[in-house]
């Protein structure tokens, strides 16, 4: 039993990484899109994020326009950064941390838009479909919540985690612990 | 834990700082300060598709609007006028449009406005007020009617351009229309329109 462990840890290493990838490669991707060019799907949606300005404003989240604008200008890039931090492995846990900060309360309002056009519209909960301003375009919702879903639990998964591997520095607080390297045999 | 907490502080502060940085880099990036949807009705139902705006009027659920009738309620709350085809076409072809005493404004971005525009349009995307308020305020300032149009359906661009020109630009409203079914209901009619710059000459799309 003792001796699959390094085996397992070897596997969940690796599993470790492609998860930090995989959230590090989708959020870079989504942020890119919202912040330099979208290929949304509605002929009044141009790109860039005058797209996404007008998608937040379709939320409905803030009537200031500073605000708007701010979230609008800067959530994109800040998907960018937390990407990168991902994918090189800088300050995993606080960039998990970020990506679960903006996931979680996004959902919630993807779930609750979703249930107001179903209501609104009569039509059951999984045919609505939405532009929800994901940097993906036109979406059903459900499986925009499944996919939601999946990326909470993979972040929450990298924040509890502690697999090091291929990090470029795992911790910013806490540097990776010194290699204790073996004595070489005298007459070597 | 609160080294995690800690380092998500971090990652915050830093993500942001970046953020402002490179929006403010980016040819792209927005102004913050502006306000981009001024006159806008604060309570939309829906974002996207398959939706009815209209509850956002009245403050109701009025599903039985089409959304010209909530253009035209939206258009009257902040003072200004829907127009139709027909009264745009008349326009198209009243000889004022020659001497720019009659104006259209297409309020989309370069792409579309490029692509194609309803012949002799101004372009001004209020998105980026400062790249054209310098060609068209003169325009609109001594013009007797101008007509407002951006895609058609859902968009609301035109609203947001013609409120920016009253609001902002103090043009008077009494003289600003806003063409509801726009540049879509425009080409479906098989009218002409103008590819590329304004007054390029390069028409296309008009019926035999």
């Amino acid at each position: 039993m003792k001796m699959n462990q390094p085996k397992n840890q070897n596997t969940l290493d690796i599993v470790a990484v492609l998860v930090r990838w995989l959230l590090g490669a989708v959020f870079i991707y989504m942020g890119l899109n919202k912040a330099v060019h979208i290929v949304f799907h509605r002929a009044d949606i141009t790109d860039g994020p005058v797209a996404f300005l007008k998608l937040v404003h379709q939320y409905d989240m803030t009537s200031n326009p500073v605000l708007l604008n701010t979230i609008a200008a800067t959530l994109p890039w800040f998907e960018v950064f937390c990407g990168l931090l991902l994918l090189t492995g800088i300050a995993v846990r606080g960039a998990a941390l970020m990506v679960l900060t903006m996931l979680v309360p996004f959902t919630l309002i993807v779930l609750k838009h979703g249930l107001d056009l179903a209501a609104a519209n009569a039509v059951p909960f999984c045919a609505v479909k939405f532009d929800c301003g994901c940097g993906s375009g036109e979406v059903v919702t459900c499986h925009k919540l499944a996919e939601n879903c999946g990326l909470i639990f993979l972040s929450a998964w990298l924040l509890g985690g502690r697999s090091r591997q291929l990090c470029a520095r795992f911790s910013l607080l806490n540097p990776a612990p010194a290699k204790i390297e073996t004595p070489k045999p005298a007459g070597e | 834990m609160k080294q995690v907490l800690l380092e998500g502080l971090l990652v915050a502060l830093a993500g942001a700082a970046v953020a402002f940085a490179a929006n403010a880099l980016s040819p792209q990036g927005l102004r913050l300060v502006n306000d981009y949807f001024p006159g806008a009705p604060q309570a939309h139902t829906s974002p996207g598709t398959g939706t009815n705006p209209l509850a956002a009027v009245n403050g109701t659920n009025s599903h039985a609007l089409s959304p010209e009738e909530a253009l035209a309620a939206r258009l009257r709350q902040n003072g200004l006028k829907l127009i139709g085809t027909d009264e745009v076409l008349k326009l198209f072809h009243d000889p004022r449009l020659e001497q720019d005493l009659v104006v259209f404004v297409d309020a989309r971005d370069s792409n579309h406005y490029e692509a194609g525009h309803i012949p002799g349009a101004y372009q001004f995307d209020h998105f980026h007020p400062e790249n054209y308020l310098a060609a068209i305020l003169p325009v609109c300032q001594t013009a007797q009617q101008i007509v407002v149009y951006c895609h058609g359906g859902e968009c609301e661009d035109s609203e947001f351009a013609a409120v920016m020109l009253t609001r902002d630009a103090g043009i008077a409203k009494e003289k600003l229309f806003v063409y509801g079914g726009g540049i879509t209901e425009w080409t479906d009619r098989g009218l002409p329109i103008e590819i590329g710059s304004r007054k390029s000459g390069k028409l296309s799309g008009e019926k035999k």
